[in-house]
């Protein structure tokens, strides 16, 4: 009511609304926690409160200061990161980015990167969401032991399987590019599960409706059912990029060495080298950060809601 | 009589239609997970060289992986990482969700910040840390001890503080995540709980004891087990920080199965699937420990 009064006014309290404005989120900040508003008044609970924050001062320093201090750290040279315990270097040199960036053939590692993200990408939609649009709307006949054998894999731990998956690789003839990596993606037990549950909450009239209407199967899946699960599409590809671009055990044994190795890889087998220059290694680090932090931002609310939804129902 | 007939027909058809939509699923899932999880058990039984099975040794490979004194020494250092975790990384996560819960203002960022070590490549993460730790002069927590007066410290070759060092690490990138679903849980609870609580005379400790620690009691006991379940499996972290030394003082049971298959060059198929199947084995026993807990839990309700 106040806040109108000032709005409606002249020319002159437009200050003042906002400065009301301001007054009010301070007055009454909301709290969600054990302290509620009714406690401020209590002796004790301000100095509790204050006590609060600094911790979670101490909690956001702690979480970022690693990540701020390893960019710092790249813009120093080796002489200097052995020497100096300054945290900022002593000067802003990105020659010393752009050099590693050039020598070390990162630009390089990063486009197949990419390569793996959009292949993984493309598997983990497709085939996942096949096999879980044939177990939560096709239903065929015998469904449900590939419905439970795929909650098996969701519990067994799959580095378990790792020495096997290799040899199997090796058999075929897979090992030195990126098949086994894309296609992996599309044997993703927790995205079945994700997809299986949205598509169970589809309107089931719909999907009749396009039978009748001709469409076959394979049609109502790409033409109906993906269109209508943007939303679970949108969470999948987001965890199939970070796991694509972070994953380095199956990667490394895959592509070793070669040509085709990715950040990741290129980021262990670095660290595995005693002789290399530790800055190098530091800058790889940064760059091997750069797009996860990016997507982060971009779809930070998405991430975060469904760190939250996955955990609990998991 | 020609009608049912044609109708049998269409079944088929779309059965068969509907199993094609599944096939490349299935046959992926056979190749990446079924598959090697079946093998597993097998090439234990097998005497491998490289990537054959020469041939049928029955539990040698058990045996022989039983005598080594190293693979005890894993099994207590993963049981030293479980109890480590259990210390560390289980309370942090609740108490920073409680924190985070009771600010007001900038709730939005110290969430946002405190999540950000979890999108990290596990690998750059681990990397990042090993340099903090580093023996030299100038690693960061060196440099801290520095400014105490103190002489550096080689903390990663430390016999006694290398498991905590890592489940330190470890907790630092997951605690954000992990205190994000406590969050959800705490958000969950009546407000009108702490206002009846509050009126009945409860200080702000004993709503803490009695309302909202309760109320987070299920959720904990959850993701206590799938903690368990995941540290048991302790590989990259060691591997990469300290490649299970000193003297395999972070040697993880996980890590003793890398070293078996990759480690030495002698890739010993065989006896790195029968630890993977032992593991395997132990982490069948947590698991009906959770569903016995499980079933409790209803009770308690």
């Amino acid at each position: 009511m106040k806040k109108e009064y000032f709005e409606e006014s002249s020319d002159g309290s437009l200050k003042n609304s906002s400065a009301y404005a301001k007054v009010k989120v301070k007055q009454a900040p909301e709290r969600t926690g054990v302290i509620r508003s009714f406690d401020l008044g209590v002796p004790g609970t301000k100095i509790g409160l204050t006590v609060v924050y600094i911790l979670c001062a101490a909690l956001v320093l702690i979480a970022l200061f690693p990540v701020f201090w390893v960019i710092m750290a790249g813009f120093k040279d080796l002489r200097e990161l052995n020497s100096s315990t300054a945290i900022f270097p002593s000067s802003f040199d990105f020659s010393q980015y752009t050099t590693t960036w050039d020598q070390s053939g990162i630009s390089r590692t990063y486009l197949n990167s990419f390569y793996v993200v959009a292949g993984s990408i493309a598997c983990a939609l497709v085939v996942n969401g096949m096999l879980a649009y044939g177990l939560a709307i096709l239903k065929p006949a015998g469904y449900k032991l590939i419905g439970r054998l795929v909650m098996l894999s969701l519990l067994t731990p799959a580095t378990i399987s790792l020495v096997p998956l290799f040899m199997n690789i090796q058999r075929v003839g897979m090992g030195g590019f990126f098949w086994p990596l894309w296609l992996a993606a599309g044997a993703n037990a927790f995205f079945v599960v994700l997809f299986r549950q949205f598509f169970e909450s589809l309107p089931f009239s719909i999907i009749e409706a396009s039978r009748i209407d001709g469409c076959s199967p394979l049609q109502t899946f790409f033409q109906i059912v993906m269109p209508l699960s943007k939303p679970i599409v949108v969470v999948i590809t987001l965890y199939t990029i970070n796991a694509a671009w972070s994953d380095f055990l199956l990667p490394y044994l895959v592509l070793g060495n070669s040509q085709w190795q990715t950040v990741m890889v290129r980021l262990f087998i670095l660290s595995t080298q005693q002789t290399i220059n530790d800055a190098v290694v530091l800058r790889t680090v940064v760059f091997s950060m750069i797009p996860p932090i990016l997507l982060f931002f971009i779809f930070q609310k998405k991430l975060t809601e469904n760190a939250i939804s996955v955990g609990i129902k998991g | 009589m020609k009608k049912i007939k044609s109708r049998g027909r269409d079944k088929l058809k779309y059965t068969l239609s509907a199993w094609l939509i599944m096939l490349p699923g299935v046959a992926l899932f056979i190749f990446f997970q079924w598959g090697p999880l079946v093998q597993s058990v097998q090439m234990s039984l097998y005497e491998t060289r490289n990537i054959e099975l020469v041939r049928f040794v029955g539990l040698d490979n058990y045996i022989s992986v039983l005598k080594n004194h190293v693979f005890i020494q894993a099994l207590a250092n993963t049981f030293s990482y479980t109890m480590w975790s259990l210390l560390i990384g289980f309370f942090i996560p609740i108490l920073i969700a409680m924190l985070i819960s009771e600010t007001a203002r900038a709730k939005g960022f110290i969430r946002t910040a405190v999540y950000v070590p979890n999108i990290l490549p596990g690998l750059a993460a681990i990397i990042l840390w090993k340099a903090f730790f580093s023996a030299d002069d100038t690693g960061v927590l060196n440099i801290l001890r520095g400014y105490m007066g103190m002489e550096s410290m080689a903390y990663l070759s430390e016999y006694q503080l290398v498991i905590p060092i890592i489940v330190v690490i470890a907790t630092w990138k997951g605690a954000g995540a992990t205190a994000l679903i406590y969050m959800a849980g705490l958000s969950g609870i009546n407000p009108q709980l702490y206002e009846a609580a509050a009126i009945d005379g409860a200080g702000i400790w004993q709503r803490i004891r009695r309302i909202t620690l309760p109320a987070i009691f299920n959720l904990g006991s959850t993701l206590l087990i799938l903690q368990i379940i995941s540290i048991f499996q302790i590989m990259y972290e060691p591997l990469v920080l300290t490649m299970g030394g000193p003297d395999n003082a972070s040697l993880s049971l996980m890590l003793l199965m890398w070293r078996y298959a990759f480690g030495g060059g002698t890739m010993e198929f065989g006896k790195a699937s029968a630890v993977a199947v032992l593991i395997t084995l132990l982490l069948t026993v947590f698991a009906i420990l959770y569903s016995i807990m499980n079933k409790r839990k209803v009770t308690w309700e």
